[in-house]
């Protein structure tokens, strides 16, 4: 037994959790914005707050993870990739087809951010 | 419900160690499971010291071993002894399998054997089967026909109608599958598991069934069949290399196309 297949899903599970308990701090920027010039210019500061980027880089992990996975996910429900070896395969594929897109949307994110 | 801990009356407790064997060759070192119903008290891990010179390379033989000559108490259940009766499936260092294809020098460190995952453990490494046997036998697994058979021959298949079922037929319930299944460890009373559903699939794509269409009514519900989440711990640990889990997304599929 493996256990990549295993991996894989309990971490899908765990960004899926992730990703809507991020969706409340857009909730509440959404929200901000909607109050007023105060509320927003709140909200601003604290969601530029370094801490913060603790958190977005947390979420893009997780949304680029749980966003392969289920491309894999989508893949299975037509009946392929079943076999054993093709699963383990495809639990590596996930992982590194996801740190890369980790890596590009957090240069966006952060390095791109100072661009001029 | 999701458990992530083992009821208190459940964990197991550091247990007996009994001494090698005198003239021990080749040490080995045995940690099993152990709970009597009867006792009252919390289930045990006993060590054993085997002699591997004087016993058979497989689990099985370690366990009858220990039990003929160290405890005759030790309970488990055996038959075949060739992976074809499905009685000695157990967690053997951390996996489910069979202990009598299990060999001995494939497992790393000390062997360490414990009944199958979260069931109800009768004695030992005797895990209740009860709800397991009664959701096979809630798929109806025998062949459901109304047209009577052709009255001078068997039903017959072409070899590729036979070559659908043949290896999901090969299943033995050993319970390895269904029992490494998070999702069936959490909601055995209602999913079904994936023996169970590749049993049913088996009839399913039975060329000679006629009741597809029931078969399939009676899997369509949130619990019995789409518990499954494709985590693929039942393809992973099957003794018997067979595919629950692309059987079950099978019948997930033919549950989409028969809508049209």
């Amino acid at each position: 037994m493996s256990r990549y297949t295993l991996a894989t899903s309990i971490f899908n599970r765990f960004t899926g959790l992730g990703l809507s308990l991020g969706l409340l701090l857009l909730v509440y920027w959404l929200t901000a914005v909607a109050s007023g010039a105060q509320a927003q210019a709140r909200a601003t500061h604290l969601l530029s707050l370094p801490v913060a980027k603790l958190v977005y880089a947390a979420l893009i992990i997780g949304y680029c993870y749980h966003f392969v996975a289920g491309i894999r996910h989508l893949v299975w429900d037509t009946g392929r990739g079943l076999e054993r070896a093709q699963s383990q395969r495809s639990a590596w594929l996930v992982v590194l087809v996801s740190i890369v897109l980790m890596l590009v949307l957090g240069w966006c994110a952060f390095a791109g951010a100072h661009a001029p | 419900m999701a458990e992530f801990r083992l009821p208190a009356n459940s964990r197991p407790v550091k247990g007996i160690t009994h001494p090698a064997p005198p003239g021990v060759r080749e040490a080995r070192t045995v940690r099993i499971y152990r709970f009597s119903p009867d006792s009252g008290e919390n289930p045990r891990i006993d060590t054993f010291t085997l002699d591997t010179k004087s016993c058979g390379p497989m689990v099985l033989d370690a366990l009858i071993q220990i039990k003929a000559v160290t405890d005759s108490t030790l309970t488990f259940r055996r038959s075949c002894r060739e992976g074809i009766c499905g009685s000695c499936a157990m967690n053997i260092n951390g996996i489910n399998r069979l202990a009598c294809t299990t060999h001995m020098h494939d497992l790393k460190g000390d062997v360490r054997i414990y009944p199958l995952p979260h069931m109800p453990v009768v004695k030992d490494l005797v895990p209740d089967l009860t709800t397991f046997y009664a959701q096979y036998a809630s798929v109806k697994p025998w062949l459901q026909a109304t047209t009577p058979p052709p009255p001078d021959s068997e039903r017959l298949q072409s070899k590729e109608e036979e070559e659908r079922i043949d290896r999901p037929a090969a299943c033995i319930l050993c319970a390895c599958c269904s029992t490494a299944c998070p999702s069936y460890w959490w909601n055995s009373d209602r999913f079904l598991g994936p023996a169970a559903l590749l049993a049913a699939y088996r009839w399913i794509i039975d060329s000679r069934d006629e009741a597809t269409g029931e078969r399939l009514d009676a899997l369509e519900d949130p619990f019995r069949l789409y518990r499954c989440h494709t985590i693929m711990n039942c393809t992973d640990v099957c003794p018997k290399d067979l595919n629950p889990a692309r059987a079950i997304a099978e019948i997930k599929k033919m549950l989409v196309e028969r809508q049209g």
